[in-house]
């Protein structure tokens, strides 16, 4: 089946995009299981994993088929081997969630680090006096506003993908990573003290 | 056959090697990019030279965990300290993989461009203008993740490269930054650095 240039590119485009999204993540989630010592988490990570698989090979295939010119196979070549990497790295971090999920309690070193790092994750609750409240992620700016970005959010026992859809709710649990400097205006934003 | 250097046991405290594979992994994955985005043979260079060091590290903490452990019980919790660092390890070779495609001049076709206007987080190349209030200013005094989501991962001076720039380092008259974050503060950063914003806060 062949497909129309602009049409091919597109959807290279857009499969790559969630690849490098999804696998990025994923670092970020692995090592938010690690410091919660959270099971849920590790599995979320493994279900993106085999998400990314899938996902890698659909990639390849619309890469393949786009109708590229012969001075065009470098170029592609390089594409291909951009989306093997992304898979690479989401192989890690399937790896590092797997510690969680073997029930091993990690050296506390492993925390320290996390909490060290220059990009560090934190989970801040929502308080009912925050001006988060009713927003959605979208309308909630919190990567604009703090630097931080949300990977999670805990409601209830249950993690839900941040959407940007997402409400905002008041006792929700936000799981964000970014540079530690940013941890303070997160939890000033979500639990403002009265 | 590249040159392989040995590696002698040095007393480093697992905290700190760790802490490094870490920082360095990720910080490798936005060069990385960042090099393929602009087809820039000098950067990838500089992420295959931190995918040395992390080796030279990922060696060390090997040294390190197998001297740590007394018993088994240390054994078991060491055992996650070593997984979690070989996958820092394999994070950097990821990393070091886009560089060989830049550095072999395979180079990576033009909608590559396409693709990081679309991704969550942004990558941008600024200059930093003869105009710009941010001249003569330490990064750190900046607060740029705090203030807009804008992080700086490297900065080219001249022929240099200074990758993961420290907080006291000031910025000069043409240099050109490596930022990433949100859009909208990247977007703010570029205007202060072109000079076309004079006020850094408000």
């Amino acid at each position: 089946m062949q497909q129309d240039g602009s049409e091919g590119f597109n959807r290279i485009v857009e499969k790559f995009v969630e690849l490098k999204n999804t696998s990025e993540l994923m670092i970020d989630l692995a090592y938010s299981a690690l410091l919660l010592n959270n099971r849920e988490l590790a599995e979320e990570v493994q279900r993106l994993e085999e998400y990314v698989d899938k996902l890698h090979t659909e990639y390849e295939m619309a890469v393949l088929l786009s109708r590229f010119k012969e001075e065009e196979a470098k170029g592609i070549l390089g594409l291909i081997r951009l989306g093997v990497v992304t898979e690479e790295i989401a192989d890690a971090a399937a790896e590092i969630a797997e510690v969680v999920l073997r029930g091993i309690e990690p050296h506390p070193v492993v925390r320290l680090v996390i909490e060290e790092a220059d990009e560090t994750v934190t989970y801040v609750p929502v308080s009912e006096s925050s001006p988060l409240v009713d927003k959605t992620l979208r309308e909630a700016r919190i990567p604009e506003e703090t630097g931080m970005w949300v990977l999670a959010v805990k409601r209830g026992e249950k993690y839900v993908r941040p959407k940007p859809d997402l409400r905002i709710d008041a006792g929700d649990v936000l799981i964000a990573f970014g540079y530690a400097e940013g941890e303070e205006d997160l939890r000033r934003l979500a639990s403002p003290s009265s | 056959m590249p040159e392989f250097e040995k590696i002698e046991y040095r007393p480093k405290p697992v905290r700190e090697l760790l802490l490094e594979m870490k920082n360095l992994s990720e910080l490798m994955i936005d060069l990385a990019y960042s090099a393929a985005l602009f087809n820039d043979k000098d950067l990838a260079e500089e992420v295959l030279e931190l995918e040395r060091r992390i080796d030279t590290l990922a060696y060390l903490l090997d040294m390190t965990i197998m001297i740590a452990a007394r018993d088994a019980e240390d054994a078991e919790a060491l055992a996650g300290v070593a997984k979690v660092a070989g996958a820092t390890d394999k994070i950097s070779d990821a990393a070091g993989d886009i560089a060989m495609i830049v550095k072999q001049g395979i180079g990576i076709h033009p909608i590559v461009a396409e693709i990081f206007e679309r991704v969550e987080e942004h990558i941008a190349r600024v200059r930093i203008e003869e105009k710009s209030i941010l001249i003569g200013k330490k990064i750190g005094r900046l607060n740029l993740a705090a203030r807009m989501g804008v992080n700086l991962i490297a900065i080219r001076r001249g022929k240099e490269w200074i990758v993961k720039p420290e907080d006291e380092e000031k910025l000069m008259r043409e240099d050109i930054l490596i930022v990433r974050g949100a859009p909208a503060g990247i977007n703010l950063f570029k205007e202060l650095a072109e000079g076309r914003r004079r006020r850094i806060g408000g």
